[in-house]
């Protein structure tokens, strides 16, 4: 246990502390263990209530009184609860039962007695669930069913939470999951699958959770630029939306990445949402290190590269004919920026994010993207048991923005896409009387240029990105707080985006003359909702909204798509066999014999 | 020796029943001895966050003469339904929610959950009258079955064309047929579940049914967008309800003879009808009410009525509806109510 033995190796880590302070920094930076050791000394300095901060305390050895302190809160105030606190208090204990009083060691194991640690209802929800119920039935085991607050004995519950882990981590390793990719919700994924790594006595279990922690990894990797956590997501938050290293998964990327090289927890400008329960300290004090060809695939941009994905719709309960269809997803990475993006249509509800560019820069809200804010209970309702009437008002109330028309996340029927390396085509057919009937785009004010050419493009350059935006319906300016609104209330309705850079196109200039040769030609679009496009590069796109997507004179067929296809990574949907390729270096995963191969 | 044991056993006796005198005839979880309670399932309050903790949901209990609900069971639990089954002194608690199924035998001190992950949320539970062993339970992926009190499950879903099934009802007639309330239609199963048939009601999101207690042809389900629909001949033609809004009716109940029907639902206020669902009367419209989710009609006296809301706990009338007071569980989303010994 790396952890344990780092708590025994207490007086050499504040060296190492020290050391990374005096000479890190100074030599430029900082290594992993660096980094680790500087979030480690950073979250044990936190006064917010939280059992990662207790944990960072001892770790540090700083400030054990106050610790122990808001342990006693955590394990007495009755107001707090549920699959965030199970696998969060298990984690605790077990890094520090050595050195905890038996009174607090007690109320720990109280808890789980008399506290009803509830499920939840999401993906993410029983993965902390069950791995905070497989740690404690481990850890207490031979117990009766009079032990435990689910009146199941100890061998009932770790035979439950094990066979839903395991069951978890073959759908995800195998046709993914289905709160996919989200730099929101990658802390509640990656954090207690560290945690089952780090305590799990079972040595089928560790290795798959540390398997299941590659695959996560590798699968932020191949999306990741400089921090950001790119192209579509199942689920984000919408402040994360529109300002991408604000989102949680980035600090992530901080620690295992390097990237961005900041200390995002004091940069304000990027309202960095990190803090928060600041879950990424248990990265810093796992044992479990990121193999260095992980590494390499999330920062080697040299190379433009398109990769391609199968993810999972969320688990669908009513008004769907599939559980659990295919999401197909399109990523074009290069040094500069990454366009990205879902096909379209609902494939999770609440927070989806279908599209965006995404650009390397110094400034906040470093993306660029288009939606329609749809919002109906009947979308809920195909996710979640309830009585459809009230799902809105009920999400609305934890979400605060599902029914506003001004949210910057949405899945919506009426939203399909089609993508080619750095060129998309959004197609919308809004029905009448759909909720909020207008589409929305996100243009950071902060731009260097964002000029309404006479042709009919929007163009935009952010450093040496370069965006050209067409329109092929009326739309109006809303200037906001951090960004301009572009509104278009046609309903059937579209957009052409090409992405550009200083190493593809040269000058702004040059850019805007190559796009403005080719125009999209959509003559009669309202009846066919067609549009035809050759991108700059010669390539022909051709996508009919509910048909098909044909390129080259080819038809795509998106059922073609791999679970992992591109330079960096490969799979077959179905196969739970992961390769990883950088170079000359090769990483398989395989979870059918639970071996990994480098 | 004798005088010894019974001065013991007296001497034990008294200490009892003063224990039970100093504590007003109450249990350990406050219930009155021998004295049936209200038991409200609270699937959610608002304000409370899914993720967290929160004694404002889960299963709450009332005695007969107090205004007061606590809370009986450990809180944070969304709750969908409970039942009852009783056999003698024999009384086994059941509370279907988000955790699964839970079953309390001594009288609600300690429970456990019954089912694991595969069964998901559960919504509804039926049991079986006379076999304690058989459960089934409604979930959003189909029907499951035990039959042997809630150790292993069973998905019964054969003759389903719809996954998702809202609730589940035993035909007191025959308790091998099985009602099930599902995305589509109503289905019915003559043979505990193994074989499913689609009734035909003619509209899709069927949210409830009710079986009239007396004539058992008499069939009724409430819908998602539909209204009520009402079926005379066992299932075999369905009629809507007339003088009903065409809404969402999420709960039907009866009174105890069946003379009377109630139903609630999204917006609707509470209707009743007296001639076993073909025509139904508004009684009372409940402008401040967004939705009723359950109806709880007295078994010894049908004009006192309990209705469970959404977001505003329950209201009490005492004269068959013709007023109405707040009575309690503020914020609450009541999905069923049910007087219990």
């Amino acid at each position: 246990m790396g952890l344990v033995s780092a708590m025994k190796r207490f007086p050499a880590i504040v060296c190492l502390i020290l050391f990374a302070a005096l000479f890190g920094v100074s030599r430029g930076q900082p290594s992993f263990e660096q980094r680790r050791l500087r979030l480690i000394d950073v979250v044990s300095g936190e006064r917010d209530r939280g059992f990662f901060t207790v944990t960072a305390k001892f770790v540090a050895g700083k400030d054990k009184e106050f610790a122990l302190q808001m342990l006693d809160s955590l394990t007495t105030d009755e107001s707090i609860g549920g699959m965030f606190y199970s696998y969060a208090a298990i984690g605790c204990y077990l890094t520090l039962h050595d050195q905890l009083p038996d009174s607090l060691n007690c109320k720990i194991r109280r808890a789980f007695r008399e506290r009803t640690m509830y499920r939840g209802d999401t993906e993410n929800h029983w993965v902390m669930y069950y791995t905070g119920i497989y740690l404690a039935a481990q850890t207490w085991p031979n117990e009766g069913r009079s032990q435990w607050f689910n009146g199941k004995s100890s061998e009932e519950n770790f035979m439950e939470a094990e066979g839903w882990l395991n069951q978890w981590i073959k759908v995800s390793s195998t046709i993914g999951q289905g709160e996919f990719d989200s730099p929101t919700y990658f802390i509640t994924f990656i954090t207690p699958v560290l945690t089952l790594y780090e305590f799990a006595r079972d040595p089928v279990m560790r290795k798959k959770a540390q398997m299941m922690a590659d695959l996560l990894f590798a699968d932020f990797a191949v999306e990741h630029l400089k921090g950001n956590y790119c192209g579509g997501h199942s689920r984000d938050y919408p402040e994360d939306v529109i300002n991408p290293l604000a989102a949680p998964a980035a600090l992530w990327a901080w620690l295992y990445f390097g990237e961005p090289k900041l200390e995002l927890w004091q940069e304000t400008r990027f309202r960095p949402r990190h803090r928060g329960g600041w879950e990424t300290v248990i990265g810093a004090m796992s044992s479990y290190r990121l193999p260095d060809i992980i590494y390499q695939i999330a920062t080697d941009r040299s190379k433009p590269y398109v990769h391609t994905e199968t993810k999972r719709v969320r688990n669908v309960i009513r008004f769907g004919l599939e559980k659990n269809s295919p999401v197909y997803k399109y990523m074009y990475m290069t040094p500069h920026y990454a366009l990205g993006s879902l096909h379209g249509g609902i494939l999770q509800p609440i927070q989806q994010h279908t599209w965006d560019v995404t650009y390397v820069s110094d400034k906040p809200n470093n993306t660029i993207f288009t939606l329609h804010p749809f919002y109906s209970g009947k979308e809920l309702a195909m996710f979640f048991p309830e009585e459809q009437k009230f799902l809105a008002d009920e999400v609305d109330r934890y979400h605060k923005v599902y029914t506003n028309p001004k949210k910057w996340n949405s899945s919506s029927p009426y939203e399909q896409t089609f993508q080619h390396k750095n060129t998309i085509i959004v197609l919308y057919d809004i029905v009448k009387g759909a909720m909020h009937p207008h589409i929305d785009g996100f243009f950071p004010k902060n731009l260097d240029e964002r000029i309404e050419d006479a042709s009919g493009w929007i163009f935009c350059r952010a450093g040496p990105t370069y965006v050209a935006f067409y329109p092929l319906k009326p739309y109006q300016w809303i200037e906001e707080d951090v960004n301009w609104r572009w509104r278009s209330k046609e309903l059937k309705n579209g957009v052409v985006l090409e992405v550009g850079s200083s190493d593809e196109d040269g000058s702004f200039e040059q850019f805007k003359q190559r796009v403005t040769r080719g125009k999209p030609e959509f003559q009669g679009f309202d009846k066919n909702l067609t549009v035809q496009y050759r991108t700059r590069s010669g390539d022909r796109m051709k996508f009919t909204f509910n048909r098909e997507r044909v390129l080259n004179g080819k038809p795509v067929k998106l059922t073609d798509y791999r679970f992992f296809n591109g330079p960096f990574l490969q799979s077959d949907r179905g196969s739970g066999v992961v390769k990883m390729t950088y170079r000359d270096r090769v990483r398989v995963l395989d979870f059918n014999t639970v071996t990994v191969k480098e | 020796m004798m005088s010894v044991t019974i001065t013991t056993i007296l001497l034990f006796l008294s200490v009892l029943v003063g224990d039970w005198l100093s504590s007003g005839g109450q249990d350990a979880k406050g219930q009155k001895k021998d004295q049936p309670s209200y038991y409200a399932a609270v699937f959610l309050n608002r304000g409370h966050v899914s993720v967290g903790a929160s004694s404002n949901i889960g299963l709450f209990r009332r005695e007969v003469d107090d205004t007061t609900w606590r809370n009986i069971y450990h809180p944070n639990l969304f709750t969908f339904s409970i039942g009852l089954w009783q056999h003698g002194l024999t009384r086994w608690y059941y509370i279907a929610g988000g955790n699964g199924l839970h079953r309390s035998t001594d009288g609600g001190e300690s429970w456990r959950v019954l089912t694991g992950w595969q069964t998901e949320e559960i919504l509804s539970v039926a049991l079986d009258p006379i076999d304690s062993s058989v459960l089934y339970v409604a979930t959003p992926f189909g029907v499951f079955r035990s039959t042997d009190r809630g150790n292993r499950w069973e998905k019964k879903i054969k003759g389903m064309k719809k996954w998702f099934v809202q609730r589940v009802i035993i035909d007191w007639r025959d308790r091998r047929t099985i009602y099930a309330a599902a995305e589509d239609d109503l289905y019915r199963s003559r043979d505990c579940g193994e074989q499913w048939v689609a009734l035909g009601v003619g509209v899709p999101g069927i949210l409830t049914v009710l079986q009239h207690p007396i004539n058992p042809s008499v069939l009724l389900v409430g819908t998602d967008n539909d209204g009520v629909r009402v079926s005379v001949d066992g299932g075999k033609t369905w009629k809507a309800g007339r003088g009903m809004p065409q809404t969402a009716f999420y709960a039907l109940r009866s009174s105890r003879e069946g003379q009377t029907l109630y139903a609630g639902g999204y917006k609707t206020g509470l209707w009743k009808s007296e001639d076993a669902g073909v025509t139904w009367l508004l009684i009372w419209a409940a402008p401040e009410v967004e939705a009723i989710f359950s109806i709880f009609v007295h078994p010894e006296d049908s004009r006192h009525l309990i209705v469970g809301t959404s977001g505003q706990g329950v209201y009490e009338s005492l004269d068959g509806g013709r007023s109405w007071k707040s009575a309690g569980l503020n914020g609450a989303h009541v999905k069923q109510i049910e007087l219990y010994p």
